[in-house]
């Protein structure tokens, strides 16, 4: 499934979408950037409450196909256009991650 | 990081990649805020290399583009209400020191963990360079390391880096309620 085929079927909303055909493989979620770093698998949906800069930088490290905000978060200001920059699929939800990870876990 | 441990050894190792000759680490607690503090004599950085130094894509490693140690750092501490601060100078070449505050009592506020561990693995590392180590706890004990003096009471052919060196050095770091 890629990244935007599981952002529609999530009703994400997209911060940015610069690699929109990335395949999604396997979903993680954690907040702790140290733990998520050395756990995290390449083509992950990361689930995460985290917004600064630093998320778009792990997600560079692990290369997860897509982040996703979950309970409303929003980016802190520039994270955003960092993550456009860097390739980074950014996305937000209302929902809390334990929802939004059974979701993940049904359509993959 | 899940203890200030981790960030310590990650951020130390910026100061032994400076060339310094001597490092400092201190953990200061008094009035609720934990203060760490480390503190070198190597190269310094120019300001405009300071200034973005947080910044997770700033980094001297060519092995991947992304430097984690004093980012994480800074969010750990500034989760708990806390701030780092980075001075660094290398025109004079006074070295760089990193200051990060943590007010001890929020829920965020991750333990000191295994500071003698890191402590032994940063000098299992780099044994000659001169470490002085001190934490100054909140209850009024403290402990402190400095790994010149160790080096003149053992004479200069004894490397600090012995296994049992490294033993009794870590065994010096531990507050006395957690002797054996």
């Amino acid at each position: 499934m890629t990244v935007k085929e599981l952002a529609e079927g999530l009703a994400l909303e997209c911060v940015c979408m610069p690699e929109p055909d990335r395949e999604v493989e396997g979903g993680y979620t954690g907040d702790l950037l140290s733990w998520v770093m050395g756990r995290a698998q390449a083509g992950d949906a990361w689930i995460t409450i985290m917004s600064n800069q630093n998320i778009v930088a792990v997600a560079t490290l692990t290369d997860v196909a897509l982040i996703i905000l979950a309970e409303d978060v929003r980016p802190d200001p520039g994270v955003a256009e960092l993550a456009e920059r860097k390739g980074i699929n950014l996305f937000r939800s209302p929902e809390a991650a334990f929802p939004l990870c059974a979701k993940v876990a049904a359509l993959l | 990081m899940k203890e200030l441990s981790l960030n310590i050894l990650d951020v130390a190792k910026n100061s032994v990649k400076a060339g310094a000759s001597r490092i400092v680490i201190r953990i200061e607690e008094a009035d609720g805020w934990r203060t760490l503090s480390i503190i070198d004599n190597g190269c310094g950085m120019p300001p405009e290399f300071v200034a973005t130094v947080t910044d997770p894509f700033t980094t001297t490693r060519t092995t991947r583009p992304v430097g984690m140690g004093l980012p994480l750092l800074k969010l750990a501490a500034e989760q708990t209400g806390g701030d780092l601060q980075i001075e660094s100078s290398v025109v004079p070449p006074t070295g760089t020191t990193v200051r990060a505050r943590f007010k001890i009592d929020h829920l965020d506020c991750v333990p000191v963990g295994d500071y003698a561990g890191s402590v032994v693995t940063l000098i299992q590392g780099s044994p000659d360079i001169d470490w002085l180590f001190v934490y100054n706890r909140e209850d009024g004990k403290s402990v402190s390391l400095d790994t010149a003096e160790v080096r003149q009471i053992l004479g200069p052919e004894v490397p600090l880096n012995l296994p049992d060196v490294l033993m009794w050095m870590e065994g010096a770091l531990q507050f006395e309620t957690e002797q054996q």
